[in-house]
C-alpha cells in the first residue's frame, strides 16, 4: 500500500502542481535526504489514495541522493485561508506557480512572495519561480523576459518554465528546489555544528544544469 | 543414469531452415537446460532444432499453471529413488505447482490427483481461452484448500467456493455454443451431449459435496472428516476439469473441424473463439444440395458476408491472437511480436471502408493464417484423421499466400526496399515451403495403389513443427511488414489490384522473387496430391479461381477419398447449425421464461445450490491475477434458512408468487437453467473481493444480485455517485432493461425484479434530488405503469404512489438521515439515555448581566470574561449545526471549490466560519494594547482550545492553533515571554494534534474509531476528496477476450463515498445547551472580523509590528514605552488612534488601518 502510493505520487504531483491550483503556493518540505536508492520509483499504479500518510511524498534523486519531499497540500480547503499560514510556516522551501499564458496569475506571485517571506521572517527562503504550460507558446502572454527579470529581482530565485503536459522541466524544478533547502538546511546548521558541511560538498560539485537558467542563488545580505 | 530414451523418433530433416534468431522450437528452452545431470529431464521425444544457448535467457518460459501431456512419460522405476515421478499419458493435464530451472516441474494430475515430477518437454501449456476461467477456478480451489493453510472453516461457510467451478463451467459452455440442452450443437452430436451432461452432472455432485461440507462444518466436525471432505471436493473439480477438457476436445473435433472448414478465412474458428457464429447470410443455403453445390452455395454466403462480418471479426482478433501465443512456445521473440501487432489493430473496430488499408488487410489475413495454422496444430494434436490434415494443410498454404500478397504489396511500396522485410518474407516462403513439403511426405504412401492415406506420425510431428515455425516465420513477417507500414505509411489497397496479384503469384510465383519459386513448385506438387476444389476455394477470397491449383489434375481416386471424407463430415449442415444458434440463444431464453412464468422466490431459495454460479464469480476470470476466492458480499441467501430470512423483506410480494417447489427429480434440470444465466459479470473489475471498475449494466447486475443481500456500502455509494457516471434517466433505463433480461433466467427472476424495484423506491424515497433526477420521473413512472405492474402489480402501484409524491413534493419524502451512510460504518455514538440532563452552562449571574449590557450597548465584553468550557461549548453547538447539515452531494465532484452557483452552502459556511474564528484569535490578540493583556489573552485561548479538544471539536481546535500560530501573533516575543511555561506546553501539546505534517497524521490517528459526537476538522476531508477526485481516473480499461473497453472506475466513487460516509459518521449534534445571548454575541464578534474582509492579514501583520516593531524584539526587553514610541517611528500613529478606538468598542473599528 504504501509503496503503491508512493509510486503514483509523481504523476499526481506533476498534474497537481502544474494544472490544478496555479494560484497556491507549493509547499515543501524535506523529509529525509538520506534514503538509499532502492525506492526509486517508477511503476505506475490504478488507484490513488490520498488518506494515508505519504500520499503527498516524492521522492526525487538530487546530485545522486535520494530525498523526499513532503508537499503540504492544500488543495480543497482555499478557502480556510487561515490555514494556508499554517502550511506555509512548515514549509522549507516554495514553488510559485504561474501560467505562461496569464499575466494575471504571475502578477498574483509577488502578493505570495511577501507572505512567504513574512510568515518565514526570512528573506532567502528557497523559491523556485515556475511558469508553467510551455506547451502553449502559441498563447503566451508572460514574455519570458519579464518573468525571468522578476525571478532576478526576487533574490535571484531559479526560473523554470515547465509543461506539465509533457513532462518538461518538472523534475528539474523539484530537484532545483530540494538542493536549496539542502544547502540551506547545512548553512542553519553550520552555524551550530561543522559536521554537516561534508554534505555540502557533493552537491556544488555535481551540478550541471542549462546554463541559461539563472541559479546563482548566493545568500545576499 | 542415462536420460529416457525419446519416446518418438526424431527427424532431423530441419538441416535447411535459416537460422534466423528468433526462430526457435519449442522445446530448445528445455534442451538447453538438458545435460548430464540426474535431475534433468528427459530428451525431448522431438528434435531441437537449434540448441542456441544463448537464447536460454531470452527464451525465459511462462509459468503455465496447467500443463497437458503431450507425449507419454513412463519412466523406468530406475530414474531416481529418492524423488517421485509422474507416469503421464498422452492428453494428461497436470495441475502445475513449480516448476524447477531443470525443466521437471511438480504437479498434480488430475485424473488421478497424485502429485510428482513431470519433465516440462513432454507436455505442453493447455491455455484454451475457453477453459480459462475454469482453470483458473480450480487454481483459486487448490490455493484455498491446499495452498492456504490460514484459511479456515469459515471460506467454505459459503457458496463463493462454488461459484468459480459454475462459472467456468457455464463460460465453457457458453463459449462453445452448448450453453442450453436445446442448442443445435448439442442436440447434433451425440457425443458432445453425453459429455456435456458428464460434465453438468459432475459439477452437481461437487455442488452437493459443497453443501455437505457446510453441514458438516456447521456442526463440530474432526479434521479428519474435514480433510476427507475437502479431498473429495478436490477430486471433484479436477474430475470437473478433466471432463471440460475432454469436452472441448470432442467439440473441437466434432464442430471445431468443420467449422474451420466452413469459415476458414474468419480467424474466429481457432480453438476457443467459436462465440462469433459466422454470419447471416443462410438462407441461401440448402441442405438438400449435393455436398458440391453445398459447398460452393456455403463460398457465396460466406464472401458475402465476409464484409457483414468483419467488424465482428475484428473484435475476435485480439482474443485469436493470445490464443495463438498460448499456442506458440513462449519465447521473447514471438511475444514481442505479437505485442507489436496488438498496438497496431487494437484500435475500435475498423469499418469495412478500412478493410482494404494495407495495414488492416496485413491483420486480417495474418489473423486468419494464423488462425489455420492454430487449428492445424491443434487438430494434430487430437485427432489424427489424415483427411483433415489436408484440408488443413491446404487451408494453410493458401492462407499463408494471401498474407504474402499483402506483404508483397507493402514491399513495393517501400521505396527503401527493406531488407529485414525481404528477409522475413523468404524465410517464411521457406518455412512454409517445409511445411508442404512435410504435408506431402506425409501422404507419401497414398500414391501406393489401393491402399487408403496412411497417417505417420513421425511426419505428423514434422508438420506441427513446420507450422509452428510458419507462424513464427509469419509473425516476423508480419511485424516487419508493418515496421515498413510505419515509415511508409499506411496504404489503401484496392481488392482488384490485390485479387490481380493473388492469382499473378499463384500462377507463376512472384518473378521478382526468386525465393518464392520453389514454394510455388511445391504448391503444384502438393496440389497433385492433395484433394481439390472444395479446399482450395477458402483460399480464393479475394481471388475467386485459383487457376494454379484448379488447373492442376487430380488423380481419380484421391477425388473420391476425398468426397468421402467430406461428406462424412458434417460439413455442410454446420453452417445452418450454429446460425441457427444466433437465434436460438434468446429463443432458448424466452422459452424458458415461457415454461416458468412464475418462477419464485421460495423456489430460488429452497433449492439452495443453484445459481449463485455466474456472476460475481467472473472474477476469476477478469484478468487480475490476485483476484482472492472471496468476494466481499455475503452470499448466503441461497441456504434455506436464511433464505427465510431474506424472504422476510419482501414478504408481501413474494407471498403471492411462491408456486411450486422443485422435486429433487428435476434438479439436474433446474440447475443447468441456473447455471447459465445472462450476465453481464464479466464486464466487472475485481481486486481483492471489491469491486474495483464495471460498466453502468455490469454494476447494475451487481447492485440487484439475487444472490446476496446487496452490500450497504455497495448500495449507498451507488445512490451518492452514480450521478456522476450516469444521467438519471441512463441509471432508470438499466434499472429497467435489468428488470427485463433476468426474466431469462426463472429462479432469479423474482427476487432480483423486487430488488430492481427497491433501487427505484430507495432512490425516489430517500436520494431523490430534484435539481437533478426530475428528468428521470417520467420514465420511471412508465416503467412502473407498464412493466411492473405486470409482474409485481403491488411494487408498480406503489412506486407510482411515490412517483406522485415524489413530483408534488419539494424534498426527500422520507426525511434523509444524513448519517445513513455512517450507519455502515462499526463506531455508533455513545448511548446516552434520553432523559439525561443537559449540562448546565457555566454562565453566572455576572456574565448574564454584561451580556445583557452589551445588548444594550453599554457594556464592552471580551473573552476574557467568560468560562473557556462554555465558550468552546457554544463554538461547538455552532459549528456542530453547520456541520450537521452537511449533505454528502455538496462534498461531490469538488463542487465546494465552484467559483459560483456552488451548491454547497453548508461546507462554504464551515470554512467561513473557521476562518472568522482564526481571525477573531488574532484580532482579540492583537488589539490589545498591553503585552500582559495579551498573554492574558493568549492563555484563554489555549484553554479555550483544550476545551474543544475535550469536547472533540477539532474543527475549532484547529482554527484557534491555527491563529496562534500565525507569524503576527508567534513574533510578538515579548508577549509571548510573559506567557507561562505551563500554557506554553498546553499549546505545544495542542499544536502537535494539529500537525499538518504527515499528512496530518496525528489527527488522523485520533479520529479513528473516535466515537461521536464529534467535529472533525473539515478540511482533511476536502483535501482527500480532491485528490480522489484528481488522482484517480473516472474509467478504468477492462481487458476482456474480444477487446478492451472503458469501464467505469468505481473504485474511485467508492473511494468518495468512503471519505463522505466517514465526515458523516460524526454528523451527530452534541448534546449541549444553548446559551442563545452568548451566541448572538459570539455571531457579532465573528461578523465583525470576517467585515474585514481580504485585507485581515495585512491589517494583522502591520498591527503586530505596531506592537512589537521587528528590531525592537532584538533591543530590548522593556514592554510597553517601546510599543508607545516604536508606532510613531513607524508613522503609524493612525493605528495607534484606531486600536484605542476599538478598545472603547467601537465595532466599526480598524478597517481604516489599512491603507
Amino acid at each position: 500500500m504504501r509503496r503503491d502510493n508512493r509510486r503514483c505520487r509523481k504523476k499526481l504531483l506533476n498534474r497537481f502542481v502544474f494544472s490544478v491550483f496555479p494560484a497556491l503556493p507549493w509547499v515543501l518540505r524535506l523529509i529525509n535526504n538520506q534514503l538509499s536508492a532502492q525506492f526509486v520509483q517508477n511503476v505506475w499504479i490504478e488507484s490513488y489514495d490520498p488518506t494515508i500518510e505519504d500520499s503527498y511524498r516524492k521522492q526525487i534523486e538530487v546530485d545522486g541522493r535520494q530525498c523526499i519531499l513532503e508537499i503540504l497540500d492544500t488543495a480543497g480547503t482555499e478557502q480556510f485561508t487561515a490555514m494556508r499560514e499554517l502550511y506555509m510556516k512548515q514549509g522549507q522551501g516554495f514553488l510559485l506557480v504561474f501560467s505562461i499564458t496569464s499575466m494575471s496569475s504571475l502578477n498574483e506571485l509577488s502578493e505570495l512572495r511577501e507572505q512567504i517571506i513574512r510568515i518565514k521572517d526570512d528573506e532567502n527562503v528557497p523559491i523556485v519561480i515556475v511558469g508553467n504550460k510551455s506547451d502553449l507558446e502559441e498563447d503566451r502572454a508572460v514574455p519570458r523576459a519579464r518573468a525571468f527579470g522578476l525571478s532576478q529581482k526576487w533574490g535571484n530565485a531559479p526560473y523554470y518554465e515547465t509543461s506539465a503536459r509533457r513532462r518538461a522541466n518538472v523534475n528539474e524544478v523539484f530537484v532545483d528546489l530540494c538542493r536549496q533547502i539542502i544547502r540551506k538546511d547545512s548553512e542553519g546548521s553550520n552555524n551550530c555544528s561543522d559536521s554537516n558541511r561534508k554534505r555540502e560538498g557533493p552537491n556544488r560539485h555535481d551540478r550541471k544544469r542549462d546554463n541559461r537558467r539563472p541559479k546563482n542563488r548566493c545568500v545576499i545580505l | 543414469m542415462k536420460p529416457h530414451i525419446p519416446p518418438l523418433k526424431i527427424s532431423k530433416s530441419n538441416s535447411n531452415l535459416s537460422e534466423s534468431s528468433n526462430e526457435k522450437s519449442i522445446q530448445s528452452r528445455f534442451y538447453s537446460a538438458w545435460g548430464s545431470s540426474e535431475m534433468t529431464p528427459p530428451l525431448t521425444p522431438q528434435d531441437a532444432q537449434d540448441p542456441n544457448m544463448d537464447q536460454l535467457e531470452t527464451a525465459r518460459p511462462v509459468f503455465h499453471n496447467y500443463l497437458r501431456a503431450f507425449y507419454p512419460f513412463h519412466p523406468a522405476g530406475n530414474v531416481s529413488p529418492s524423488t517421485v515421478t509422474l507416469p503421464l499419458d498422452q492428453g494428461d493435464i497436470i495441475l502445475v505447482h513449480s516448476v524447477h530451472t531443470n525443466g521437471w516441474a511438480d504437479g498434480t494430475l488430475l485424473d488421478s490427483g497424485y502429485r510428482g515430477w513431470l519433465p516440462t518437454n513432454y507436455c505442453e501449456a493447455y491455455d484454451q481461452i475457453a477453459m480459462r476461467p475454469l482453470l483458473k477456478a480450480l487454481t483459486d480451489f487448490w490455493d484455498i484448500i491446499r495452498g492456504g493453510c490460514g484459511s479456515s472453516l469459515k471460506d467454505f461457510g459459503n457458496q463463493d467456493l462454488m461459484r468459480g467451478p459454475i462459472a467456468g463451467v457455464r463460460f465453457l459452455l457458453e463459449k462453445s455454443e452448448c450453453l442450453t440442452r436445446e442448442s443445435s450443437l448439442v442436440r447434433r452430436f451425440d457425443g458432445l451431449r453425453r459429455i456435456r451432461k458428464a460434465l453438468l452432472s459432475d459439477l452437481s455432485s461437487l455442488v452437493k459435496t459443497a453443501k455437505k461440507f457446510q453441514e458438516v462444518a456447521n456442526g463440530d466436525p474432526s479434521e479428519d472428516e474435514v480433510e476427507a471432505i475437502l479431498d473429495e471436493m478436490l477430486l471433484k473439480a479436477f474430475k470437473i476439469v478433466t471432463r471440460g477438457v475432454r469436452f472441448l476436445d470432442v467439440w473441437n473435433e466434432e464442430v471445431g473441424l468443420s467449422r474451420t472448414i466452413a469459415e476458414m478465412d474468419g480467424p474466429s474458428e481457432s480453438q476457443g473463439q467459436y462465440s462469433m457464429p459466422p454470419t447471416p447470410a443462410s438462407e441461401s443455403f440448402s441442405l438438400g444440395d449435393g455436398p458440391d453445390r453445398a459447398e460452393s452455395r456455403m463460398l457465396e454466403s460466406r464472401q458475402e458476408s465476409r464484409q457483414m462480418s468483419h467488424s465482428r471479426m475484428d473484435m475476435s482478433r485480439s482474443s485469436m491472437r493470445t490464443e495463438m501465443i498460448d499456442h506458440r512456445p513462449v519465447s521473447v521473440a514471438t511475444k514481442r511480436v505479437s505485442v507489436s501487432h496488438r498496438m497496431s489493430v487494437s484500435g475500435p473496430s475498423t469499418g469495412i471502408a478500412a478493410q482494404n488499408l494495407a495495414s488492416e488487410r496485413l491483420g486480417t489475413t495474418y489473423d486468419a493464417f494464423l488462425g489455420v495454422l492454430g487449428s492445424f496444430i491443434g487438430l494434430h494434436m487430437q485427432s489424427r484423421s489424415s483427411t483433415e490434415l489436408v484440408v488443413t494443410t491446404q487451408q494453410a498454404v493458401q492462407s499463408c499466400r494471401q498474407l504474402l500478397n499483402v506483404v508483397e504489396v507493402v514491399c513495393e511500396h517501400d521505396t527503401q526496399r527493406s531488407v529485414s522485410l525481404e528477409q522475413a518474407r523468404e524465410s517464411m516462403c521457406e518455412k512454409l515451403s517445409e511445411l508442404v513439403h512435410a504435408a506431402r511426405d506425409v501422404f507419401r504412401p497414398a500414391h501406393l495403389p489401393d491402399d487408403d492415406l496412411v497417417f505417420m506420425p513421425d511426419e505428423g510431428k514434422r508438420l506441427v513443427d513446420a507450422a509452428t515455425d510458419c507462424v513464427r516465420a509469419a509473425g516476423n513477417c508480419l511485424a516487419k511488414a508493418r515496421l515498413v507500414l510505419e515509415q511508409i505509411g499506411d496504404l489503401e489497397l484496392d481488392a482488384e489490384h490485390l485479387e490481380e496479384r493473388g492469382e499473378e503469384l499463384s500462377n507463376i510465383g512472384s518473378p521478382q522473387d526468386e525465393s518464392e519459386t520453389p514454394v510455388e513448385q511445391e504448391r503444384q506438387e502438393l496440389s497433385l496430391r492433395l484433394p481439390p476444389p472444395p479446399l482450395q476455394i477458402p483460399s480464393t477470397t479475394y481471388s475467386p479461381a485459383t487457376p494454379a491449383l484448379t488447373d492442376a489434375t487430380t488423380p481419380s481416386s484421391f477425388q473420391s477419398t476425398n468426397v468421402s471424407a467430406l461428406s462424412s463430415l458434417p460439413n455442410s449442415a454446420i453452417l445452418p447449425t450454429h446460425l441457427e444458434n444466433i437465434s436460438s440463444f434468446s429463443s432458448a431464453d424466452s422459452s424458458y421464461r415461457e415454461s416458468h412464468p412464475k418462477s419464485d422466490v421460495s423456489e430460488s431459495f429452497g433449492r439452495g445450490i443453484t445459481s449463485n454460479g455466474s456472476s460475481f464469480t467472473y472474477n476469476s476470470y477478469t484478468r487480475d491475477s490476485e483476484m482472492s476466492g472471496l468476494s466481499q458480499t455475503s452470499t448466503r441467501a441461497t441456504s434455506p434458512d436464511i433464505g427465510g430470512s431474506f424472504q422476510g423483506s419482501f414478504t408481501v410480494h413474494s407471498l403471492k408468487e411462491s408456486l411450486s417447489y422443485s422435486t429433487l427429480a428435476e434438479e439436474n434440470e433446474e440447475t443447468e437453467a441456473n447455471i447459465l444465466e445472462k450476465t453481464y459479470a464479466h464486464e466487472l473489475i475485481y481486486k481483492e473481493g471489491s469491486v474495483m471498475g464495471g460498466s453502468l449494466r455490469a454494476l447494475i447486475e451487481k447492485l440487484t444480485a439475487h444472490q446476496s443481500t446487496p452490500d450497504a456500502m455497495f448500495v449507498s455509494t451507488f445512490y451518492l455517485t452514480f450521478r456522476l457516471f450516469a444521467t438519471p434517466i441512463e441509471f432508470a433505463e438499466a434499472l429497467a432493461e435489468r428488470f427485463e433480461y433476468i426474466g431469462d433466467t426463472p429462479h432469479a427472476a423474482g427476487p432480483v425484479r423486487l430488488r430492481v424495484y427497491n433501487i427505484f423506491k430507495g432512490w425516489l424515497e430517500s436520494h431523490w434530488r430534484h435539481d437533478r433526477d426530475n428528468t428521470a420521473l417520467d420514465f420511471i413512472v412508465d416503467f412502473a405503469n407498464t412493466r411492473l405492474m405486470i409482474d409485481l402489480p403491488t411494487a408498480g402501484k406503489r412506486l407510482l404512489d411515490l412517483a406522485s409524491k415524489v413530483s408534488a413534493v419539494g424534498g426527500p419524502l422520507v426525511p434523509r438521515l444524513v448519517s445513513s451512510m455512517g450507519k455502515t460504518n462499526t463506531s455508533i455514538a455513545q448511548y446516552i439515555h434520553p432523559d439525561t440532563p443537559l449540562p448546565p452552562p457555566v454562565l453566572g449571574k455576572k456574565e448574564h448581566n454584561l451580556l445583557k449590557q452589551w445588548k444594550n450597548g453599554d457594556a464592552s465584553i471580551t473573552i476574557l470574561d467568560f468560562d473557556p468550557l462554555e465558550l468552546a461549548r457554544q463554538l461547538t453547538i455552532k459549528e456542530s449545526r453547520i456541520f450537521c447539515s452537511i449533505l454528502p452531494e455538496e462534498l461531490l465532484d469538488t463542487e465546494w471549490t465552484k467559483k459560483t452557483g456552488s451548491l454547497a452552502v453548508n461546507v462554504r459556511a464551515m470554512s467561513t466560519l473557521s476562518t472568522d474564528l482564526a481571525h477573531l484569535v488574532a484580532d482579540s490578540i492583537l488589539y490589545l494594547e498591553e503585552p500582559k493583556k495579551r498573554a492574558a489573552t493568549i492563555k484563554h485561548w489555549v484553554k479555550i482550545a483544550n476545551k474543544c479538544l475535550e469536547l472533540n471539536n477539532y474543527d475549532s481546535l484547529m482554527a484557534i492553533i491555527c491563529s496562534l500560530n500565525l507569524s503576527m501573533i508567534s513574533r510578538l516575543k515579548r508577549t509571548w515571554d510573559i506567557v507561562s511555561q505551563k500554557t506554553k506546553t498546553a499549546l505545544e501539546q495542542l499544536r502537535t494534534i494539529v500537525d499538518v505534517s504527515r499528512n496530518y497524521a496525528v489527527l488522523r490517528q485520533r479520529l479513528q474509531n473516535h466515537v461521536p459526537p464529534c467535529l472533525p476538522f473539515v478540511g482533511t476531508y476536502l483535501t482527500d476528496l480532491t485528490f480522489v477526485d484528481h488522482g484517480n481516473q473516472s474509467l478504468r480499461t477492462l481487458c476482456t477476450d474480444e477487446s478492451e473497453m472503458a469501464v467505469i472506475n468505481f473504485d474511485k466513487h467508492m473511494k468518495t463515498a468512503r471519505i463522505i460516509s466517514e465526515l458523516q459518521r460524526f454528523q451527530i449534534p452534541y448534546r449541549l445547551t444553548e446559551v442563545p445571548e452568548l451566541q448572538a454575541w459570539m455571531q457579532n464578534e465573528l461578523v465583525r472580523v470576517r467585515s474585514n474582509g481580504e485585507i485581515t492579514a495585512q491589517t494583522f501583520y502591520r498591527r503586530s509590528l505596531v506592537l512589537e516593531p521587528r528590531e525592537a524584539s532584538r533591543s530590548g526587553s522593556t514592554l510597553q514605552s517601546q510599543s508607545e514610541t516604536m508606532p510613531s517611528m513607524l508613522d503609524n500613529a493612525k493605528d495607534k488612534f484606531d486600536f484605542l478606538s476599538w478598545t472603547n468598542q467601537s465595532k466599526a473599528k480598524s478597517v481604516t488601518t489599512h491603507g
